[in-house]
């Protein structure tokens, strides 16, 4: 099912001097089995948006629909919230700041038993998700405050892949991580995002974007500024939005301009462009 | 959140908002004490509370004061209103007048000195609530601190370490609207994986606070070793000798409004030590002439 959002909107601090929208007037959807990539400065209001999305915040008017659960403004006592977020999940940024068991398979097993598994069940569902993120058995005894940073993050992350989740939401998964750590993270959303999971991905890393996302949405003070295909968006002008196009998008334009015929839709890495490149030339 | 909104720095650029921080403070402590001065003859009483009460609706409307706020916080003392009301009726005192009787709970007279000693209470601590947030919403966090270390100096030569004292304040003051964020962020993202704050029974509840909690607590060392780090890498040495960016200075408003203040200090002192000390003077009756009510 794909996630609705018609008319949202969000007031921080209504009825204060200090009132801000950050939210106006936004109705879009989310594709399903899809990675949409949200994208826009600070400040723009994407946060609010993903909090909206599994019932963090309230919004001040519109619906938000997947599947049975409808959010409206009246949500705020709404006792399926907490089930709704067994489905829509936020891993926030920096989410190692959540981790606080004394041991690393605890610390994963801490969401599952919120929802109710017995120890043991959810113990062996938190090895495998610690699998899944590529954390081997040597550190399920060890305390979370004495993994590096990349690893920490690992972790909380599978705290909440533990729960099994439909929809995914990451708030710029890698900031703060070296290469190394930022591709892991990144194959493990491709590689969940294959296996059946929608994603939603927050990034200011237009190379992530053009790499992965199948579907980018651009907001800007509040409002949807663009909603389509990572190439449509680098195609077009992007200067209002603070968003940089990717290098390698830059140089498939400019072999395009030299009457270099390749297909540009389908580039995604640098290896996608190699390949064309074979296959045309022989 | 809202609770926590009570007295915070509203940045306006009145007179008040311009005065020293120190005379500010001073100015508070006379004020407070002149409100606790016990005056017994209840005419005077009134009429010396009404003035300080009325001085101070106008100081806040000079400055801009929210009365939201204040009467946001009154809402928040009903169960200690009560709590007085309760103590006051039922505890029997013998200074109390005993025709002065209201009405009979039993054989248990109740009097009207009660109801007004309670409510004389009230109304004083309600004035001392105004006192407060004139200060705290008219002086940035940071001048009070300030003021204070100033305040501490003297002892400086009793090898009192005033400005360390001062500098953990100023610190303590600026790191708690980001600790409150850090509690928001950390509450969300537990929530993420399950947590309800608001519903359970009381050890599911424990557990969601340990939750929140613990990160809580990783958090704020991480920052407070980064913090020192980054004091340190810019030369902090809190013995070294200091020049000042923002220098304190007392002027001609300063000296206005201290004299204000003075006077009525003085006039509330004057009243104490006559009601106290000479007789039992009613000002109803000496002005109007009018039999005393009681």
């Amino acid at each position: 099912m794909a996630i609705q959002i018609k008319n949202l909107s969000y007031t921080y601090l209504k009825k204060t001097p200090n009132e801000v929208e950050a939210l106006h007037n936004v109705s879009l959807e989310i594709p399903e089995n899809k990675i949409t990539a949200i994208v826009g400065h600070t400040g723009s209001g994407k946060s609010t948006l993903i909090q909206t999305l599994n019932g963090l915040i309230t919004p001040t008017s519109g619906t938000i629909e997947f599947k049975d659960f409808v959010i409206t403004n009246k949500e705020k006592k709404n006792k399926r919230i907490k089930e709704l977020r067994k489905h829509i999940s936020i891993v926030f940024q920096f989410p190692e700041y959540q981790l606080f068991e004394e041991t690393v398979e605890k610390d994963v097993a801490f969401g599952l038993k919120n929802y109710g598994f017995k120890e043991n069940e959810a113990i062996e569902k938190a090895h495998e998700a610690l699998a899944k993120v590529g954390i081997d058995e040597s550190f399920y005894k060890r305390s979370p405050f004495e993994l590096s940073g990349g690893e920490k993050r690992r972790v909380a992350i599978a705290g909440i892949l533990a729960i099994d989740p439909e929809v995914l939401i990451l708030d710029e998964p890698t900031a703060g991580l070296d290469p190394v750590g930022s591709k892991i993270i990144l194959d493990l959303i491709f590689e969940l995002n294959k296996n059946g999971k929608t994603i939603i991905l927050v990034t200011h890393d237009m190379d992530i974007v053009l790499n992965h996302a199948d579907h980018v949405i651009v907001i800007n003070d509040g409002a949807i500024a663009f909603e389509g295909k990572p190439s449509r968006l680098f195609s077009d002008d992007v200067s209002n939005y603070s968003i940089e196009i990717p290098q390698l998008f830059k140089f498939c334009k400019l072999l395009e301009s030299h009457n270099v015929k390749i297909d540009i839709d389908k580039i995604r890495t640098i290896d996608d462009l190699v390949d064309q490149l074979r296959s045309r030339h022989g | 959140m809202d609770s926590l909104t009570f007295g915070r720095y509203a940045p306006y650029n009145t007179c008040v908002h311009r005065l020293d921080p120190r005379n500010k403070i001073l100015m508070m402590v006379l004020l407070l004490v002149s409100i606790f001065l016990r005056v017994d003859t209840w005419s005077t009483a009134l009429i010396f509370t009404g003035v300080i009460f009325l001085f101070l609706i106008i100081l806040m409307i000079i400055s801009k004061v929210s009365f939201i706020q204040l009467f946001k916080s009154m809402g928040a003392m009903w169960v200690f209103i009560l709590f007085l009301l309760i103590i006051y009726i039922f505890i029997p005192n013998p200074t109390y007048d005993p025709t002065h009787i209201a009405f009979y709970i039993g054989t248990y007279g109740v009097n009207y000195d009660a109801f007004y000693q309670s409510g004389y209470i009230i109304f004083r601590l309600i004035l001392m609530l105004m006192i407060t947030m004139l200060l705290t919403s008219t002086t940035k966090p940071m001048d009070l601190t300030y003021a204070i270390e100033w305040y501490l100096t003297p002892l400086t030569l009793l090898k009192f370490p005033s400005h360390i004292v001062a500098m953990t304040l100023s610190i303590a003051l600026r790191f708690i609207p980001t600790l409150l964020d850090e509690t928001q962020r950390i509450m969300k993202a537990q929530a993420s994986r399950g947590v309800d704050f608001n519903r359970g029974g009381l050890f599911k509840r424990i557990g969601a606070l340990i939750s929140l909690i613990i990160p809580l607590f990783v958090s704020a060392i991480g920052r407070s070793e980064e913090l020192s780090n980054a004091m340190e890498a810019r030369g902090y040495d809190p013995y070294g000798k200091r020049s000042r960016y923002r220098v304190l200075r007392f002027g001609w408003n300063d000296l206005l409004g201290f004299i204000i203040i003075l006077a009525v200090f003085g006039g509330m002192l004057a009243a104490k030590i006559i009601d106290a000390n000479f007789m039992k003077i009613d000002i109803i009756y000496l002005i109007f002439g009018a039999k005393p009510l009681f």
